[in-house]
């Protein structure tokens, strides 16, 4: 099972790669958030077995709890990943109002 | 015997840059000069050692692990140069405090130039190669400093940045030279290379042509010599310092210091005799040509050196000891002439040798140092230079070569002509159209003639004189310093009597005397050659700029090029490794049950919401397709079972959900709309190379996931079973909720720090570039306000307290149930977004919110959670139980409970700072 979540990393990342190459900056900050899901994906994939039961350790008579290091690992990376993409969104805002586009090639004050 | 002596000069350069009042800058030249001189009777006093025990060896450890140290090396070569450096160095520095006397950047050149004297004495007594290459640099950099001491004159930048190209150019083919070196050698200390022949090692033509190159560009032999003119820009006690007695003579060094290793080869001998003797002659030609008295110096100059390189590749070191000689004499010659040229310059304005004439009453000094020193340079009797004249004579002869001769003889009999234009032209002849000048002579005087104090000359005087009492005392003074540099038996004798070498040596004073007599005729012929030195740099220069002009034009300042590029490269280099080591992996494919299928099936889910992200045009529409997609994820994680993740993904792809749609409503639709029809109208080929890059990236990224997850060590499970086998000692049931608050608490402190920062950095970028003019004039725009009705008004009236309770539920109770901090935060900042959805911003009443308040509060609070056990003795984020409390219910509060609502406070400020700067950035405060 675990090797078809990691098929489905290779496949959302790319699609997220896919997505961040659009000249569209919102396009883009979403092509963003699409690697941040992927990257997440893979870390719950990576725990080091399947569970039965929550990890609670009230449960832990009941069956095989779920890996507590990845979730502990998820939870605050889910939070960083809604940060960074605030971030990012607040940066395509900072192109709208300031170069009046959202289309990274009229963007070319960057250019040296 | 310390080894940071050689640093005195440096230090000296930092010292005087300090100096305060205006006596002391007035002397300080006479204590530099002093410290020349103590440091040149330092070295001397170093000459019985070296003669009674060999070569003085220091070394110094820098950095022990990578061996390198400072080592300096001190044998007779090393002392002869030092002797020189610091001599003239001192009588240059005299000379600089009158030359200079009311430049108000005095001080400025007196630091540079004694920085110049450190670094050359750096040069000369390194111990290993690598020591010599660096202070090598440092004489170039200094040097152009120097050069472009004026640095509002565009000539003198000009020249400079030439002086820096040529000789850091060699600088780098010595760097790779000396490198070689070392490794052929099996060291890069000189004490054990010198007793090395490399000139039957297999590198040798390659060692020996970059150290030529270095050699050449620094002591600028041609065809690199014409950089040397150009430095003419310099203030002249810097000319009269590094044209004649120490930059262009570290190439000479460095060519004498590795004669004992290289000069057995047949590629030494030729390349230097060859390269010296063009250089020999077309400085000497050019030189009498020069109406400019510097210039004049320069081109002598580089005849001169041409000279030096010329005897020292003589076969079997027949010319090394005429070298040494040569060295000498030319410094205690050369250096009093450029400075007696700078004392004409100060008086006159004008060093045009036209202009100039019948000095000789004016500046008496002048004239007699000038005939002094030019006695010497003419190779006269009984002065020093007529000694290296007759040693370079007798070396010749001994080499048996007509064509060698020749040129010799002619160079010194241009040499004299030379001589004879300075001396007489300046000094002697009658003032050229006398009435002229005299108005023009008053004029100067007026503009830039100074009144010279009487003390300037006595720098040059005293070196000049050093040229006379050396040549007397030959057998005492010179004979055994050159002998203690020179390997074999060295006997010098002022006059030889009447020998072959005398009579060509009087051949070309009388040969020069009739060139000085014809020159009205030969100044007369035009001599233009098409491709001179300097063109050649410019052409060069000029190239190196359209090549990066060519450059600059494959830069496309489009974002999505650059990261194409990037994440191909990437996508290349992940895919290579990973599929290598999938290769050698069993991949078994284990499928159970319902759970499974139901996994599989929202995976599918969530990558069909993907694609339709993509395939969306409208970005509503996409952020939607987007929200669906980690909707899927956060049942993926729900059917782990992990509740506490899935609950915080699905909180927070809400928030994102709202945030993205709040953002979307802030920029105009018709902005939107364009660059949403360019995703596709890029072109068919951008779109297929976006595809490649993507398809690369995704393989790459997928046989590396592919790799992790089957290679994990399954059933090695020390690390979860630890955390499920002692989440119960911090008195909760989560484990997950355990790691989060104690077991990893300061990842989680930073963690919240990030996020907190993160929303800084929000409101920072918004403030920063908020439209002032639509200032607090934002309403909820059309699309939005129909969400605005009774019915969601009184919905969003009732959702905000019911979510803070929801909150305060997941907060308190994170330690047995889904939920925490974290997620009561999002269920916060979300109950807050709806809020301003519904009423906009122009209700008041979450006015009294003060997000960065929370945030504070929360950060400290978590830190003194953590902090707080140490005061008690205990450890940084100890657990601490304070027992049950009988409100509310059931809850058992302990450290863990504090933290939580640490981290609930930071969440929640961020969250609504983030809300507010996206949704409303007009509406920021004053940070």
């Amino acid at each position: 099972m675990s090797i078809l979540f990691a098929v489905a990393t290779g496949i959302m990342f790319g699609l997220g790669i896919f997505q961040l190459l659009r000249r569209d900056l919102v396009k883009a900050a979403m092509g963003f958030y699409t690697l941040f899901t992927a990257v997440n994906l893979f870390m719950l994939a990576a725990g080091a077995f399947d569970g039965e039961v929550p990890a609670y350790t009230d449960q832990l008579a009941n069956g095989q709890p779920s890996d507590p290091v990845v979730q502990g690992l998820l939870l605050t990376a889910i939070v960083i990943s809604l940060g960074s993409y605030c971030l990012i969104l607040g940066l395509v805002n900072v192109s709208a109002n300031r170069f009046e586009s959202v289309d990274s090639h009229e963007v070319d004050q960057l250019k040296g | 015997m310390e080894p940071g002596l050689i640093l005195i000069p440096f230090l000296v350069a930092v010292l005087v840059s300090w100096l305060p009042g205006e006596t002391a800058r007035r002397w300080a030249h006479w204590g530099i000069a002093g410290v020349m001189l103590a440091l040149f009777i330092w070295v001397l006093a170093l000459l019985p050692t070296i003669q009674a025990q060999g070569p003085i060896v220091l070394s110094y450890t820098w950095v022990e692990e990578f061996d390198l140290s400072v080592d300096l090396y001190i044998d007779g070569l090393a002392a002869l140069f030092a002797l020189l450096i610091t001599g003239i160095g001192a009588g240059v520095f005299l000379y600089a405090g009158y030359y200079l006397q009311d430049d108000p950047r005095k001080m400025r050149f007196y630091a540079l130039l004694s920085a110049f004297t450190g670094s050359m004495l750096g040069v000369v007594l390194s111990g290993n190669v690598l020591l010599l290459f660096i202070c090598w640099e440092l004489t170039s950099i200094f040097s152009f400093t120097l050069i472009g001491f004026d640095g509002k004159n565009q000539a003198a930048r000009a020249a400079a940045s030439q002086a820096l190209v040529i000789t850091g150019g060699g600088g780098l083919a010595l760097l790779v030279g000396l490198i070689l070196l070392g490794s052929a050698s099996g060291s890069f200390s000189f004490s054990e290379i010198l007793s090395q022949n490399l000139s039957e090692h297999p590198w040798y033509a390659g060692i020996t042509i970059l150290i030529m190159l270095g050699s050449f560009t620094k002591s600028a032999q041609f065809p690199f010599h014409f950089w040397l003119p150009g430095g003419m820009t310099a203030p002249t006690p810097a000319s009269a310092f590094l044209h004649s007695a120490t930059m262009v003579k570290a190439g000479i060094y460095l060519l004498a210091r590795m004669s004992p290793t290289l000069a057995d080869g047949g590629l030494w001998v030729t390349g230097l005799t060859t390269v010296g003797l063009i250089t020999m002659l077309l400085g000497a030609f050019t030189a009498i040509r020069q109406r400019d008295l510097k210039g004049l110096l320069a081109y002598a100059t580089v005849s001169w050196l041409g000279t030096l390189v010329f005897l020292l590749g003589l076969p079997h070191g027949e010319g090394y000891v005429a070298a040494m000689v040569g060295i000498i004499g030319h410094a205690l010659y050369k250096s009093p002439l450029f400075m007696v040229a700078g004392a004409v310059d100060h008086a006159t304005g004008t060093r045009i040798i036209d202009k100039l004439g019948g000095l000789r009453k004016k500046m008496p000094g002048a004239a007699a140092t000038a005939i002094l020193a030019g006695l010497s340079m003419a190779g006269i009797i009984p002065l020093l230079g007529f000694v290296a004249k007759e040693v370079l004579l007798e070396s010749t002869l001994e080499s048996h070569n007509t064509l060698f001769l020749i040129a010799v003889v002619a160079s010194a009999s241009l040499t004299v002509a030379a001589v004879l234009i300075f001396v007489w032209d300046v000094f002697f002849r009658p003032a050229a159209a006398k009435h002229e000048a005299h108005d023009a002579h008053e004029a100067h005087d007026a503009h830039h003639g100074h009144a010279s104090s009487p003390l300037m000359l006595v720098g040059p005087g005293l070196i000049a004189a050093a040229g006379l009492v050396t040549a007397l005392g030959l057998e005492q003074l010179i004979e055994p310093l050159v002998a203690l540099a020179s390997p074999g038996e060295v006997s010098l004798y002022l006059f030889h009597g009447f020998n072959t070498a005398f009579m060509l040596s009087l051949t070309a004073v009388a040969l020069g005397v009739v060139i000085f007599l014809t020159r009205r005729i030969w100044l007369g012929w035009s001599l233009t050659t098409p491709l001179t030195g300097t063109k050649a740099y410019y052409g060069f220069m000029r190239g190196l700029n359209g090549a990066g002009d060519f450059v600059l034009r494959s830069q496309s300042g489009k974002l999505s090029h650059y990261l194409a590029i990037m994440l191909g490269v990437v996508g290349v280099l992940l895919i290579l490794p990973a599929s290598q080591y999938l290769g050698s992996t069993n991949l078994t494919f284990t499928f159970n049950g319902s759970s499974d299928f139901m996994k599989a099936v929202l995976l599918v889910l969530s990558i069909a919401a993907i694609i339709a992200s993509i395939r969306f045009k409208g970005h509503l529409l996409a952020a939607l397709a987007l929200g669906v997609a980690g909707y899927a994820v956060g049942g993926i994680f729900l059917l782990e079972p992990g509740p506490d993740v899935a609950m915080v993904q699905i909180l927070v792809e809400t928030l994102a959900a709202v945030l993205v749609i709040v953002m979307l409503s802030r920029i105009s639709e018709s902005k939107r709309k364009k660059a949403a029809d360019a995703i596709w109208g890029s072109g068919k080929n951008i779109l297929r190379r976006d595809i490649l890059v993507s398809v690369l990236v995704g393989l790459g990224v997928g046989a590396f996931a592919i790799a992790a997850v089957v290679n994990r060590p399954m059933r090695d499970t020390t690390v979860p079973d630890w955390y499920l086998n002692n989440a119960g000692q911090v008195g909760v049931t989560d484990v997950v909720g355990a790691m989060i608050t104690d077991f990893r608490g300061a990842d989680t402190m930073i963690e919240i720090i990030v996020f907190a920062m993160a929303a800084m950095g929000v409101l920072t970028v918004l403030y920063l570039t908020r439209q002032k003019t639509e200032k607090s004039s934002f309403q909820v725009p059309a699309s939005l306000s129909q969400i605005s009705t009774p019915l969601t008004r009184l919905a969003a009236t009732l959702l905000l307290p019911v979510a803070m309770v929801i909150a305060l539920a997941h907060l308190l109770y994170a330690g047995s149930a889904p939920g925490d901090g974290f997620t009561a935060g999002v269920v916060g900042g979300i109950s807050v977004a709806l809020w301003y959805q519904v009423f906009g911003y122009g209700g008041k009443r979450l006015r009294r919110l003060r997000p960065e308040l929370l945030i504070g509060i929360g950060i400290m609070l978590a830190i003194l959670n953590a902090v707080a056990p140490l005061l008690s003795g205990g450890a940084f984020l100890q657990h601490n139980d304070f027992g049950d409390v009988p409100l509310p219910a059931g809850l058992h509060f302990t450290s863990t409970t504090l933290f939580e609502i640490a981290i609930f406070l930071t969440v929640f400020g961020s969250v609504i700072t983030m809300i507010n700067a996206i949704t409303n950035p007009e509406g920021i405060e004053e940070l």
